[in-house]
């Protein structure tokens, strides 16, 4: 993709004249031509496993339909360890459910991939939603969001989660999670709230701009500091382990330090790990972090679980084009319902700025796929332009879009007199695996929770929403699995369900070489076959060599 | 486009690169695996990129993140591990729920080493976020709980733990009085009344309501 | 061969008894040396004296850099704050034959025109700062500190100050730091101590065994001196002989002795069956010696030429039974709890070569690690106030150079 080189634009932009865009005739046109959600031939059919002929994302779907990375001979000599909670995921949901089950007396490990943290939950900026306001209501909450999803949720969990979120607040303030306050002191005040979008009452709590930082610092001390929590990072998990029922019996995964699998028996897995973002679906940017590759959706998707929404993401229009460092990066709405404009390459506004995403986006698109966008250092996008709207109504920045100012700062720009460089980036998966309202799916033994569960958020997640689900839900998993867990591990434990998964593959004429899940993106040039070679390991399987460059 | 090269090294590894590019970028661009030292990629919140960086011709070595470090000629580069988890300041979230007078008494034995800072500065220069770490760590050994606000834009990514030479472990002290002021001092009106009306039943949730339509 | 001893000589050991001191010579080098101020430092020139501190600097330099300073108030100090392993030389001068010592001390004050003079000792070595106390309050009491006072026209302050009992205190800025009361914390250089040292003044810093030749050289001359060597090298050495050979101790021996005399000579040879395998030499920078430079002579230059460094003398012997990544890796965390914590790639440089090696040492590194500390090694030398950043990297450093095979052996792949 090529652009209108940067310099050019800005002087065009400089000479523009910011004439309203010229309305969009065909709507449905431009969604075909440039939307990913709507282009022809992006969304395939599932072949194999619980949700066969339901439609996905291509790159999404490959994954799905990948066959495992691991053979039972790759396991000989691993470690076996015994417990009865084992939770997969170190993000907020993975935390709140070990917490959680420590407290009510589980045996828990908590394993991650990279390391404790590192996760979509540490990047949240804006919030989390709990009906508190005099003037909100828990019924409100669950209408609102239920609505938001296009009706499409499930609505025992929605109204799992407006009434639990209160209390979900409560916990982490015993935690030691802050909020802000919008008047009076910490004792007797009354909490800062700010309206999501699509919301009929203001409902995001948030401590400053770095809500997530907030959430995740406390519960990563806390799960660190319990004793009762064995915590392995860098533990990725690479293949669940079945009976001969098909039962979810434990995990194995690969220790990145030690070089070497280990295989957990557990009562009851937990999978916490997150979204998809780092497959770059229909090739965007992404806003998610570095381990968010849908390992645990692919796994349980193996090994049987029902999933939901699978072709629903969130796709924001304004993610960072430029620099590339961050490169996907969230600009929030903010920007554009105070009025900030889009502009092309010829200083042209190209859409309502405040019409629907999906519309948005699409435009954005059409806009650099024809050459109008702007091209610098390589990175195409187009220009949100801030300081024309500082001009317009001064003292905006620094009143309403102080986080921007935080972003464009780290970008090494100032906001005021330099227009940020915007496109669509992936930013949420809305779907994932059904669940029930403690975390249980389809498969006995398996739990999941967290941005990889589906059902809450229907077709399209509110703001501030995701936070709370880890935790409402975090927590009720955590809790139905330690007390249900069973202090003794199934008597047979193995990879059981492979036969099965492999034989579908072949009668669906998929192909048995490609592995998954991915553990990373593409571009972390993770070689499994190197690594297991590393101690003398057979190459069973293997990844081919990957591309290079990110695009 | 044109863009000039730049040759920096990383871990021992020579690449060539772009001075557009941060050194996480450098390093996937040029093939390298990269599966530690990552996390949130370039928001600069995760902590987990943590690099020791020398220009070429300087003599000073700072610390830095990698995901919001740009290549330029010469630089060298070598990723930080993440501390081992021995943790030897463990506390429960009930440490101060005694006898509230004695906090600070409190804060001296469950960090007893933040009395003896030696002022070295060690802790604020390794900060990549530049917080004032060593005027967080001395209102906190003074009983003084506006420390928390010294890390308020902590990431935790531990290298003021690494730095202090009194094994005080900054960051960790910040958190302990952020979370247990929060934790025994943080009464919000609005959501005590709200989990009062919830608790006594008065306030439910039906779910048959047909508003929630689009 | 046979060789008198000198520093260790039993008319030295007389412990703070003064007069004893003076009966055996005691104050004839400080009456040489008042007799002709302006020839001190031409004699230590010609005599080859070089700082036993551990970086080996000509002594004569130094002094002369801190006479031709302006008039006014001059400090000496004498550095006897020794904590690194392995070493063990100042703290018996300081007990056993303190005199010498002060009196090289006094040598130096005269011939800079220094109106303090502090011995510096580490306190957790009690005996060594007893015994000095007690020396130095006969040495006051005695009466020969007067013709210096004359020829300075100024009062003379002889006194003992405790260091910190920290291995950085050790490090001349530091040294100067405690002195004015503040941490030990080195100071960036230039500007150096005999431009600006305590309280901004000039300032000569010396070893405990350095300042002890001084005396001897004074009372029995440069050529004398000289001759006490071996092959091109001058005067004696103290080894501080440990690890894994019989007798272990303090030993003079002319400079330039060969490894081998030391170790299965003086040492009694190798501690049980297994082979010598290599020496660590002392000082604020370890080296490694392997058992091809069995044969080198224990001079300064010789040992530098083999790409190591002589150190303070202290020689810390290891067998094949030791492995070396796992020595180093104490040696690196010794520094890392060293570092005084100003500079942050010294802690946390240091944080990093422990992690590395630590994970060769334990059988989960690969071929990156290897590379990853290499790199370090690279990176980290120069960046810190002081020399101990780099004091860390050189023991790694060598270790890498000598004993590559066995790195490559412990990793896995
Ligand atoms: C930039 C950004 C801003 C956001 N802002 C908001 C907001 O303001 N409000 C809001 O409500 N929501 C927001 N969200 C969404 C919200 O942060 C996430 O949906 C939520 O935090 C997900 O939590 P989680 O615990 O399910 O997953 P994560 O926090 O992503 O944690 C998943 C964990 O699992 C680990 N993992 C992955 N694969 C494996 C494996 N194979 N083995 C072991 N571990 C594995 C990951 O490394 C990670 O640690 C935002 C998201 C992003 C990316
Ligand atoms: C980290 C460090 C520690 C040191 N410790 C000592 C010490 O304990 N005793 C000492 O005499 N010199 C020590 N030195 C060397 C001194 O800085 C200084 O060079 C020496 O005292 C000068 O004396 P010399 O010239 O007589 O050797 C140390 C140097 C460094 C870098
Ligand atoms: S205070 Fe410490 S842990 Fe926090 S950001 Fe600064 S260096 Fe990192
Ligand atoms: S690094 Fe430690 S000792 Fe130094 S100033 Fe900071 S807290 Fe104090
Ligand atoms: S190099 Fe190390 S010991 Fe020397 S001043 Fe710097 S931090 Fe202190
Ligand atoms: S990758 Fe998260 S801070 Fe750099």
């Amino acid at each position: 993709m090529t652009g209108i080189d940067h310099r050019l634009a800005l002087e065009r932009l400089l000479a523009s004249d910011h004439a309203a865009p010229n309305p969009i005739d065909d709507i449905e046109a431009l969604l075909k031509a440039h939307h990913p959600d709507y282009r022809e031939g992006s969304l395939v059919s599932l072949a194999v496993g619980a949700n066969r002929g339901s439609e996905c994302p291509t790159a999404l779907a490959a994954s799905l339909q990948s066959n495992a990375r691991i053979e039972d001979a790759d396991l000989a000599g691993a470690p076996v360890v015994d417990t009865e909670v084992l939770i997969i995921g170190g993000g907020g949901a993975g935390c709140a459910a070990a917490l959680t089950a420590a407290e009510a007396g589980g045996r828990v490990i908590l394993a991650t991939k990279l390391r404790i943290g590192d996760s979509n939950t540490v990047m949240a900026e804006g919030g989390i939603q709990a009906a508190v306001g005099e003037d909100d209501s828990i019924q409100r909450h669950f209408e609102d969001t239920l609505r938001a999803g296009h009706g499409c949720a499930d609505r025992r969990l929605v109204a799992c989660l407006a009434s639990s979120a209160p209390d979900s607040i409560r916990w982490l303030i015993d935690r030691g999670m802050r909020f802000d306050l919008a008047e009076g002191g910490a004792i007797g005040g009354k909490l800062l709230r700010k309206k999501p979008g699509g919301a009929t009452r203001a409902r995001i709590l948030s401590f400053k701009d770095y809500t997530g930082l907030e959430m995740m610092r406390v519960l990563r001390e806390a799960v660190e500091l319990d004793e009762r929590i064995r915590l392995w990072n860098r533990c990725p998990l690479v293949e669940l382990l079945s009976d001969e029922a098909g039962h979810c019996v434990g995990a194995v995964l690969y220790d990145l330090a030690l070089h070497r699998f280990v295989l957990v028996r557990a009562s009851c897995v937990i999978l916490a790990t997150g979204g998809v973002g780092r497959l770059h679906l229909n090739d965007f940017p992404t806003s998610n972090h570095y381990g968010a590759t849908a390992d645990g959706l692919v796994l349980a998707y193996r090994i049987g679980a029902a999933l939901r929404e699978l072709d629903s993401f969130q796709y924001h229009p304004t993610g960072i084009a430029w620099p590339s460092f961050r490169l996907g990066g969230l600009i929030s709405e903010a920007a554009r319902s105070a009025g900030a404009h889009l502009l092309n390459g010829l200083g042209e506004r190209f859409v309502d700025e405040l019409a629907a995403r999906d519309v948005v986006s699409a435009a954005i698109l059409r806009e650099c796929a024809e050459g109008r966008g702007i091209e610098r250092e390589g990175m195409v996008g187009v220009f949100l332009d801030i300081p024309e709207l500082e001009r317009r109504q001064p003292g905006t920045l620094a009143q309403r879009l102080i986080s921007l100012g935080h972003l464009a700062r780290q970008c090494g720009i100032d906001p005021s007199r330099e227009p940020m460089m915007v496109r669509p980036t992936l930013h949420y998966q809305n779907g994932g695996v059904v669940i029930d309202e403690n975390g249980t799916t389809s498969v006995p033994g398996l739990y999941c929770t967290g941005e990889l569960s589906g059902g809450i958020h229907g077709r399209n997640r509110m703001m501030g929403n995701a936070l709370q689900e880890i935790i409402t839900f975090g927590r009720r998993a955590g809790l139905h699995a330690a007390r249900s867990a069973s202090r003794h591990p199934a008597p047979k434990v193995g990879l059981f369900h492979l036969q099965g998964w492999r034989r579908q593959l072949v009668a669906a004429g998929m192909p048995l070489d490609r592995f998954g899940p991915d553990l990373f993106p593409r571009y972390a040039n993770f070689d499994f076959g190197d690594e297991l070679a590393l101690r003398g390991g057979k190459r069973t399987t293997y990844a081919p060599k990957r591309a290079r460059r990110v695009e | 486009m044109q863009t000039s090269q730049v040759r920096i090294t990383v871990n021992g590894c020579v690449i060539d690169t772009e001075p557009t590019r941060s050194i996480l970028e450098a390093m996937i661009d040029a093939g390298e695996t990269l599966i530690d030292g990552v996390g949130c990629m370039g928001q600069g919140v995760c902590g987990s990129c943590r690099v020791l960086v020398r220009r070429q011709g300087e003599s000073e070595v700072l610390s830095a993140l990698a995901c919001e470090t740009r290549a330029c000629e010469g630089l060298q580069v070598a990723f930080l591990d993440h501390l081992p988890m021995h943790r030897h300041h463990v506390y429960a979230m009930d440490d101060w729920n005694g006898d509230s007078w004695r906090i600070l008494e409190r804060i001296n034995a469950t960090f007893p080493e933040a009395q003896h800072c030696r002022h070295c500065g060690g802790c604020d220069s390794a900060c990549p976020k530049h917080l004032q770490v060593h005027k967080g760590v001395m209102l906190a050994a003074a009983g003084d709980l506006s420390a928390a606000e010294c890390f308020d834009e902590c990431i935790m990514c531990d290298l003021c733990t690494i730095a202090c030479p009194e094994l005080i472990s900054p960051n960790h002290l910040g958190l302990y009085v952020r979370r247990l002021s929060t934790a025994i001092g943080f009464r919000p009106a609005d959501l005590v009344l709200r989990l009062h009306q919830i608790e006594r039943g008065e306030m439910v949730i039906d779910q048959d309501v047909a508003s929630t339509q689009p | 061969m046979t060789h008198r001893p000198v520093l260790l000589a039993p008319t030295a050991a007389v412990g703070a008894d003064l007069d004893a001191w003076l009966q055996n010579g005691g104050a004839e080098g400080l009456r040489h040396a008042l007799a002709a101020p302006e020839r001190i430092i031409p004699a230590l020139a010609h005599a080859g004296l070089r700082g036993m501190g551990g970086a080996g600097f000509p002594t004569h330099r130094k002094w002369s850099s801190v006479a031709g300073q302006s008039a006014g108030d001059k400090y000496v100090l004498c550095n006897g704050n020794e904590d690194e392993p392995g070493t063990f030389k100042d703290r018996h001068l300081l007990s056993a034959s303190p005199h010498q010592v002060i009196e090289g001390a006094l040598i130096a004050a005269v011939a800079v025109d220094a109106n303090h003079v502090l011995l510096y000792v580490n306190p957790h070595q009690h005996e060594a700062l007893k015994s000095t106390r007690s020396a130095i309050e006969q040495w006051r009491a005695s009466g020969l500190l007067a013709p210096i006072e004359r020829r300075l026209g100024l009062r003379l302050a002889l006194d003992v100050v405790e260091s910190s009992g920290r291995y950085i205190g050790g490090e001349e800025t530091a040294v100067i730091a405690t002195i004015e009361g503040g941490f030990p914390f080195p100071r960036r250089k230039p500007p150096y101590p005999a431009e600006s040292g305590v309280h901004g003044r000039p300032t000569l810093i010396n070893n405990v065994e350095t300042l002890a030749n001084v005396t001897h050289i004074l009372r029995h001359g440069a050529d004398w001196y000289r001759a006490l060597g071996i092959g091109g090298a001058c005067g004696t050495k103290l080894y501080s002989l440990s690890g894994d050979v019989l007798e272990p101790g303090l030993f003079e021996l002319p400079m330039g002795t060969s490894l081998r005399e030391l170790v299965f000579t003086h040492g009694g040879g190798m501690l049980g069956p297994l082979a010598f395998k290599a020496v660590f030499t002392g000082g604020p920078s370890n080296t490694l010696l392997t058992a091809d430079d069995l044969d080198v002579a224990l001079d300064f230059d010789a040992v530098a030429q083999r790409g190591s460094r002589l150190g303070t003398g202290a020689m810390i012997v290891i067998s094949a039974g030791t492995s070396i990544v796992r020595k180093v890796a104490e040696y690196v965390d010794f520094f890392a709890a060293g570092s005084c914590g100003q500079c942050t790639p010294c802690k946390t440089g240091t944080y990093q070569l422990s992690r590395l090696l630590r994970r060769i040492d334990t059988g989960v590194g690969v071929q990156a690690d290897l590379r990853a500390l290499e790199s370090l090694c690279a990176l980290l030398p120069g960046s810190g106030r002081c020399g101990l950043v780099d004091g860390a990297v050189t023991v790694v450093r060598s270790s890498m150079q000598q004993f590559r095979e066995e790195y490559e052996h412990q990793l896995i792949g």
